[in-house]
């Protein structure tokens, strides 16, 4: 490569199983497959961000070798169709009435999802050596009920597709689905490897960062490499030498701390400029007012606050989550919890 | 033989509609925040549409040449007129001369107009039989005679709607991709559902003539007539209620003009009522001065305004009339409890629920200004700005963003936006230099590059 990467995140996402950062068990797993020849339909489950995918990726990479570019395939389950896709997914549907049977001229009513992207792919033959094609359905639990649909794809296109699911919550997915797969648990990096990668790009980029710093941007990332090579670079704009304060000033600009201006302004009471505040966050990230209120909620169970405060903005955003269920527009609903935080703000 | 149409018959807005769009009063016009003529740009969209269809269909005449030889066979594609050349939007308020537009400039140009309007059934097979014909085909009179050039106009394009027009929109989407002639569509008001063709084409915001134009228009027809028993201050109250609508103005005199003039001819002016944005502003500035629940519920049963809008209205409008959090609180409570009654009749159609609504925001958020004093001065009133999608929805520009990112990235669309562009905004935000390795690295054009501007909150 000519040119340098200059996005470390990239720069430094790994190449290969054995570059990836701690987790040995699930590789060692993994490994074990990628020698046998076979494997089962997997399940990924983690919590968020901390490479679930990237594995998943990674051992497909090595698991198809050269045929990957062919037989590998990664959906999205919560990225909603496009227009185009829907209406491939409806033609496609259609039975033309010069086929004979009670069905023709109608059309098969399989889950839109599974009918523009999945099926198109698990329904192709194997391209090359690979003993089957590979794919990969991230946030698998977002399918709700379109998860029945993939009982029996998982069995019918089984020879010829192994189907990787990855979770963040193993509750919502329904049992049968359970049942298929061999599930592998991803766990957060541990603090030592964790040190060790941080360290290891701090000499490549030449940079100072002491034990304490590296400690505090496990802390500050939740164990989320990305996010914390993302706040290495940051922090290196400013010199060579990482600091705490710098840490801490880059990781303000990220979105949870977004959330938490967003309560520090609710708690002046100044109610328009919170309205305006929450309106803009909304149209930047692109939240659902449900996001919204989840993520109000995991920020006020951090903040300092005391047991009554938080016993009741919970329960003015669990009420407001409640009837966003029910209501038409999610501004009011945004607006009324605001209005109650800078009401109940006065008493704070 | 043949009756002949009495005069008398034919609606003044037909019969006084201008024939070129010299001699007529042009609205102004908006593309985006630029102040635009509309005359000029219309004939440029013509002239240039005409000018990229012979391009065109010259380059695909040599593509099929080669394909028939065999040459070049990475040409396999037609090329086709970009849809921005293809068709353009007007919108704007009913009644200001939008199709009046495109009728005098289709006379000008010597154009034939191919018009379906709102009382036509359009669903696809119906759009389809109506217009692909006649925008792919060129006639078969065309080898032996030249026939007039054709000009698609699609009328009141926001009244495509519901189950009856179903598959309209992808119908006109596609028409506008592979037409061969121009295309001018109109609508009223911003619609969600039109969201794909915002994408597409240009959207002209037309806005309704000043009111000095509408009072000449409207005198030299009065003159053409020879009424001379409308007064001038009638005439201004006819223009101030239609509120720049011209075609609302002519109708009404035409509806005064013609019958016998007995009476209070006010009363009868201020019978012919049209509803109007005025409207919704003076009922929200009336709805926040009531003292009684009874109060509230007359104002609302008087207007006819939607309700499907107006406690939109008032959920934006609220907080420049109710200033304490106290209030606040109290009105927020009322309308979120009626959004969450509204939502709840719609999903189990109990329209029984429908007083509740009303009741709660309208008289239940009005009533909660207890301390804030009415204020003397004038209350702006504003548009309901901010709608929350239900789902999550990206710009083009972000799309090909991201499938720029994919190629040397791989990273979900929602993990893009909530996780990464947030990040990057902060790098590049940092210094130019950061920017441009970016930028360049990534084979950003200058559209993408203002997606990374940061903006501190």
């Amino acid at each position: 490569m000519s040119k340098e990467i200059p996005i470390w995140r990239i720069k430094y996402h790994p190449k290969d199983l054995d570059n990836v950062c701690g987790r040995e068990q699930v590789k060692e797993t993994l490994k074990k497959i990628i020698q046998q020849r076979n494997f089962p339909h997997l399940l990924f489950v983690g919590s968020k961000g901390i490479g679930k995918t990237m594995i998943a990726q990674l051992f497909s990479k090595e698991f198809l070798d050269k045929d990957y570019d062919a037989n590998f395939r990664l959906v999205y389950a919560n990225v909603p169709l496009t227009d185009e896709e829907r209406k491939q997914a409806r033609t496609d549907a259609y039975i033309p009435t010069s086929k004979i049977g009670s069905s023709a001229g109608r059309r098969i009513t399989t889950p839109v999802f599974i009918q523009a992207k999945v099926k198109p792919f698990v329904q192709l033959k194997v391209l090359g050596d690979a003993p089957y094609k590979i794919l990969i359905v991230k946030n698998f639990e977002t399918l709700g009920s379109d998860q029945q649909g993939f009982r029996r794809l998982m069995e019918i296109y089984g020879t010829n597709c192994r189907m990787i699911l990855i979770t963040t919550k193993i509750s919502s997915i329904i049992n049968p689905i359970v049942s298929r797969c061999q599930i592998i648990l991803v766990s957060q990096v541990e603090l030592d490897k964790f040190k060790e990668l941080i360290l290891d790009i701090a000499k490549k980029e030449s940079l100072n960062i002491s034990n304490e710093c590296i400690e505090m941007l496990f802390r500050i990332s939740d164990g989320k490499i990305s996010r914390a090579i993302d706040l290495l670079q940051l922090s290196s704009l400013s010199g060579n030498t990482i600091t705490a304060e710098d840490l801490y000033d880059n990781s303000i600009k990220f979105h949870n701390d977004l959330i938490r201006s967003l309560l520090m302004v609710a708690f002046k009471g100044d109610f328009p400029k919170t309205r305006d505040l929450a309106r803009t966050i909304l149209s930047d990230y692109k939240y659902s007012a449900h996001e919204l209120f989840k993520l109000l909620l995991i920020e006020i169970n951090k903040l300092p606050l005391s047991r009554f405060t938080r016993i009741n903005l919970i329960s003015l955003i669990a009420d407001s989550d409640f009837r966003s269920l029910d209501g038409r527009d999610n501004d009011i609903q945004v607006s009324a919890l605001l209005s109650k935080i800078c009401l109940f703000s006065e008493y704070m | 033989m043949l009756m002949s149409k009495k005069d008398s018959d034919i609606p003044w807005v037909e019969k006084y509609r201008p024939k070129s769009i010299r001699d007529m009063a042009l609205p102004t016009a908006r593309l985006g925040r630029q102040r635009i003529k509309l005359d000029e740009e219309l004939t440029s969209f013509l002239n240039e549409f005409f000018e990229e269809r012979k391009h065109i269909n010259r380059k695909n005449q040599q593509i099929r040449e080669f394909n028939r030889t065999a040459i070049e066979k990475d040409q396999k594609e037609e090329v086709r007129i970009p849809p921005d050349k293809a068709a353009v939007l007007l919108e704007g308020p009913p009644g200001i001369g939008k199709t009046s537009i495109v009728f005098a400039l289709a006379n000008d140009f010597n154009m034939e107009v191919i018009e379906t309007n709102a009382s036509d059934t359009r669903t696809r097979n119906a759009l389809e039989s109506k217009l692909k014909e006649t925008t792919k085909s060129r006639g078969i009179m065309d080898f032996i005679t030249k026939s007039k050039e054709k000009l698609i106009f699609i009328d009141e394009i926001d009244g495509i709607y519901g189950v009856q027009d179903r598959g309209a929109i992808p119908t006109v989407l596609d028409l506008i991709d592979n037409t061969q002639f121009p295309i001018i569509m109109c609508s009223n008001e911003y619609k969600t559902n039109l969201q794909p063709l915002y994408n597409k084409i240009k959207r002209y915001e037309v806005h309704p003539l000043p009111k000095k134009e509408v009072v000449k228009i409207a005198k030299s027809i009065l003159d053409e007539e020879n009424i001379t028993t409308l007064k001038s201050e009638d005439l201004e109250l006819i223009i101030d209620k239609n509120n720049g609508d011209l075609r609302g103005v002519i109708n009404d005199i035409q509806g005064i003009g013609q019958g016998k003039l007995e009476g209070d001819v006010r009363e009868l002016i201020l019978s012919l009522r049209r509803d109007s944005l005025e409207e919704i502003f003076t009922l929200i500035r009336d709805l926040f001065k009531v003292s009684s629940l009874r109060e509230a519920r007359n104002l609302t049963d008087k207007s006819d305004v939607d309700y499907n809008f107006l406690y939109k209205w008032i959920n934006e409008n609220l907080i420049t009339f109710i200033k304490s959090n106290r209030e606040l609180n109290n009105a927020f409570e009322n309308l979120s409890l009626a959004d969450e009654i509204f939502g709840r009749i719609r999903t189990t159609q109990y329209w029984g629920l429908l007083p509740y609504f009303f009741d709660l925001f309208t008289g239940g958020v009005a009533l909660s200004r207890k301390e804030t004093p009415i204020s003397k001065g004038f209350q702006r009133v504003v548009f309901p700005r901010y709608s929350s999608g239900s789902y999550f929805s990206l710009t083009n520009v972000e799309r090909d963003f991201i499938e720029k990112i994919n190629r040397k990235y791989k990273i979900s669309q929602i993990d893009f936006i909530q996780d990464f562009l947030p990040f990057l905004k902060v790098l590049c935000g940092a210094s130019r230099k950061q920017l441009k390795n970016v930028s360049d690295w990534l084979e950003l054009d200058a559209k993408e590059k203002r997606l990374l501007k940061y903006k501190s909150l």
